[in-house]
């Protein structure tokens, strides 16, 4: 018993194991799926905010130009609508193009003087040129008056067709040297005002607008004809930049993009847009940097609070998980002792159980074999007494004496049988045959039997009931139920009491109430229970097998027998036997 | 008295050059083009751009005997006013030499300038009651573009002619031209920037051609 609760023990502790392994390995999976997805969605969010951070600066860039261009686009309009243009266009003076230009766009040219640091100066052309139908340059006789140009840099400005709306360019001044800034320039159609059709253009140039955004490291500048042009960087990087930019270029078709880059030891994002989409000129980049170093430092902080987080949450995992483990092994431990209780207590009870059958087999042959032992002796002892009394020459109180004997001799061979049947059925051997058969009838001769007795008492007896009342039954079994209980109410009534017979049927069952005078039967006693003796002592008593014998006859038949009631001198037995299906065939 | 008269007369006629004393004439119609708009209210005409050519508004036409003609003495001044923020007249032709005044009869300013190869020039600013009152004398024949420099959408045209024979349609296109000398000439007419046709015609003494232009 010991070694087996010690069993028990050791597999409550390896279920508590396993079931702690198996949360771990749950709370371990489940916290390395969310790290996974907290680190990825860390680093798409860092690279969303980088890509959020230059789409900000370079729209904030575009707003400038964009309001630089609107007004610069008023200004030219209004410009290229000034009459005397128009009559050197249109009347064919262009020898007077440039000095009319001159003098209306005097304020729109910069100042010898470097200009004051105000929003105006943008707004201060570097050279300006118009170009004829052809979309060529018109060349100006003095071209101090209108922004000096070489002559590689005005080619630039010449377009395939003359624009019939504003175009932005970039072009790089002394491309030839290899140094050299980057011009904004804009293109204004010149219609006229007398036909409608675009017969000039008139191109400004400006100096470009440069981002550098000294809170985050961003450095912008411009690529445009194959050059890039990002003066916050040394030329060296440049030269490199350039060649990953064009490289970039050539082999993707779209407007924006970005990638890394390596400059110089340190990773740098690069983002780069279109400035001029669907421009006649050739297309120019904005073309920014952005130093790395800040958002990967910030990436390693939160891949450190994300790292922190999951072995807290693992700890926590941990601590739950055997709490866990605990709480739900406890109830299996419980279940398991008293299961290891309950088989033992079982185990106790099969074995009463057993021998208690074993006993009760023993007993019920041992009924059966003394019935049989008996009963050859009895019928000895009745023929001998049968045979003395045939015998004369005795004096009469020994053949009265002799009679009481026999009769007693009866009385034990009626015993004995009912022991035997007793046992028979005890032992299930038992076996009915049912039929039909006639209780009226039967009640009848039972009643008339009684009348004949010698010592029966003085009562009187009533009975109602119809006449061919049939039970389904075996009739010597029926027979006797009827007997015990007739004989009962005859020998335990008093003297000038009466029995009271009735019998009905309700299709079903039918009731046979047999009642009687005399002493009553106190509640609580168990009258059916095999050989039972009264409490009360009374002058009539039998073997106390009757009312057993009859009632398991009952049952057997799918009848029953009970106590009506038993009181004020009155006891009443009810037997019930299940209807003969309505046969009305006779017993 | 009678003869005084008529000596007087003789004495006169002897003085002018002979091509004066001719007594010829021209007169016909000039096929105008058609006038897409309504017409125009208080006769104004104004100049009109269509495909980069100039035209008047309602159609109209100059004719002129085309050649070489001596110089007269001194020539009569034209004007050329600038009214309502408009040339009147819109359309001026004049011979090589004449000197055209501009005066400026708006409430505002006006700055009336010619970049055409004709004629250059440039008036300047000037008010209302400006005095002397600008001119210009164009001695180049050809077409000459009117503009003002402070109202872009201005136009008038000066059309000067080497020859004094010249006379401008009706808006039905008929005209005359009288006292022309007799010879061979060639008889145009100008229609519009791009279009001027012409005849060659034969004048004599008393005789009346009538020509027209398809």
């Amino acid at each position: 018993m010991r070694s087996t609760v010690e069993a028990r023990y050791k597999a409550v502790a390896s279920f508590r194991a396993r079931l702690f392994t198996a949360i771990m390995i749950i709370v371990a999976t489940l916290t390395a799926l969310g790290l996974y997805l907290a680190q990825r969605k860390v680093t798409a969010d860092a690279e969303g905010n980088l890509q959020q951070i230059f789409q900000n600066e370079l729209s904030s860039l575009h707003r400038l130009e964009e309001l630089r261009h609107g007004a610069l686009a008023d200004r030219c309009n209004a410009l290229a609508a000034k009459p005397r243009i128009h009559a050197a266009i249109e009347d064919n003076a262009i020898d007077l193009l440039y000095p009319s230009a001159k003098d209306e766009l005097r304020d729109l040219m910069e100042s010898e003087e470097p200009p004051p640091q105000q929003p105006t100066q943008w707004l201060h052309a570097k050279f300006y040129r118009f170009l004829d139908t052809k979309g060529a340059v018109i060349k100006p006789l003095n071209p101090y008056d209108v922004g000096g140009l070489d002559a590689n840099t005005e080619a630039q400005l010449a377009l395939n067709k003359l624009p019939d709306t504003q175009q932005v360019g970039y072009i790089r001044e002394n491309a030839q040297t290899g140094g050299g800034a980057i011009d904004e320039v804009i293109a204004v159609p010149i219609f006229s005002t007398e036909t409608g059709d675009l017969i000039s253009a008139l191109v400004i140039g400006f100096k470009p607008l440069e981002l550098e955004d000294k809170h985050t490291g961003m450095k912008s500048g411009i690529w445009a004809n194959g050059r890039l042009h990002l003066p916050a960087l040394p030329t060296s990087a440049q030269t490199s930049l350039n060649e990953m930019v064009t490289g970039a270029l050539a082999n993707s078709d779209k407007d924006q993009n970005y990638f890394r880059v390596d400059l110089g030891g340190a990773s740098q994002l690069l983002f780069y847009k279109r400035l001029n989409p669907g421009s006649l000129f050739p297309p120019a980049y904005e073309i920014c940097i952005y130093p790395l170093s800040y958002s990967l430092a910030e990436l390693h902080r939160l891949r450190w609070q994300i790292g922190g987080a999951g072995a807290l949450l693992l700890l926590g995992g941990f601590v739950a998980s055997h709490l866990v483990a605990l709480r739900f092994s406890a109830p299996v431990k419980k279940l398991a002792l008293d299961s290891e209780e309950a088989r033992a207590q079982r185990q106790r009870a099969e074995a009463a159980l057993a021998s208690t059958a074993e006993e009760l087999a023993r007993s019920t042959r041992y009924s059966a074999d003394a019935s049989h032992q008996l009963k050859s002796p009895v019928t000895v002892l009745r023929v001998g007494l049968e045979s003395l009394l045939e015998r004369e020459g005795f004096k009469p109180e020994v053949y009265e004496e002799l009679s009481n004997l026999l009769h007693q001799t009866h009385r034990l061979t009626g015993v004995i049988e009912d022991l035997l049947l007793l046992s028979r059925m005890d032992a299930g051997h038992l076996q009915i045959a049912c039929t039909p058969v006639n209780l009226s009838q039967l009640v009848d001769e039972w009643l008339e039997d009684l009348g004949a007795l010698r010592d029966s008492p003085d009562v009187k007896i009533e009975k109602e009931f119809p006449r061919d009342l049939f039970v389904a039954g075996e009739k010597r079994y029926t027979s006797l139920i009827v007997q015990n209980l007739l004989e009962n109410a005859r020998k335990y009534n008093r003297p000038g009491g009466r029995i009271c017979v009735s019998a009905n049927g309700n299709g079903r069952d039918i009731v046979l109430t047999i009642g009687n005078n005399g002493c009553t039967i106190p509640p609580g006693e168990n009258i059916f229970e095999r050989f039972h003796h009264s409490s009360t002592p009374s002058v009539a008593s039998g073997h106390g097998i009757g009312l057993n014998l009859a009632r398991e006859l009952a049952r057997l038949h799918g009848g029953d027998l009970r106590l009506v009631r038993s009181e004020n001198d009155w006891t009443e037995f009810e037997v019930r036997f299940p209807a003969a299906d309505g046969v009305k065939a006779v017993a | 008295m009678r003869l005084r008269g008529l000596l007087w007369f003789y004495a006169i006629c002897l003085m002018l050059p002979d091509p004066l004393f001719g007594s010829s004439a021209v007169e016909g119609r000039v096929e105008l083009p058609k006038s897409h708009s309504a017409p125009v209210q208080a006769k104004r005409y104004e100049i009109v751009t269509k495909g980069g050519v100039l035209s008047t508004q309602p159609p109209l036409a100059v004719v002129y005997v085309d050649g070489a003609f001596p110089r007269t003495g001194s020539l009569p001044a034209k004007q050329v006013a600038q009214k309502d923020l408009t040339f009147v007249p819109a359309l001026l032709p004049i011979q090589v030499g004449t000197k055209v005044e501009f005066p400026n009869l708006d409430d505002t300013y006006h700055n009336i300038f010619s970049y055409s190869p004709a004629k250059r020039f440039d008036l300047g600013r000037y008010r209302p009651e400006e005095r002397p009152i600008p001119t210009e004398v164009f001695d180049k024949p050809g077409l000459v573009t009117l503009r003002c420099d402070i109202h872009e959408h201005m136009r008038g045209l000066v059309l000067v002619l080497n020859t004094p024979y010249f006379v401008m349609t009706d808006t039905e296109g008929h005209f005359r031209l009288a006292g022309l000398p007799a010879g061979h000439y060639t008889l145009k007419a100008w229609i519009d920037s791009r279009t001027t046709r012409e005849k060659p015609v034969d004048l004599k003494n008393g005789q009346t051609l009538h020509v027209d232009f398809p």
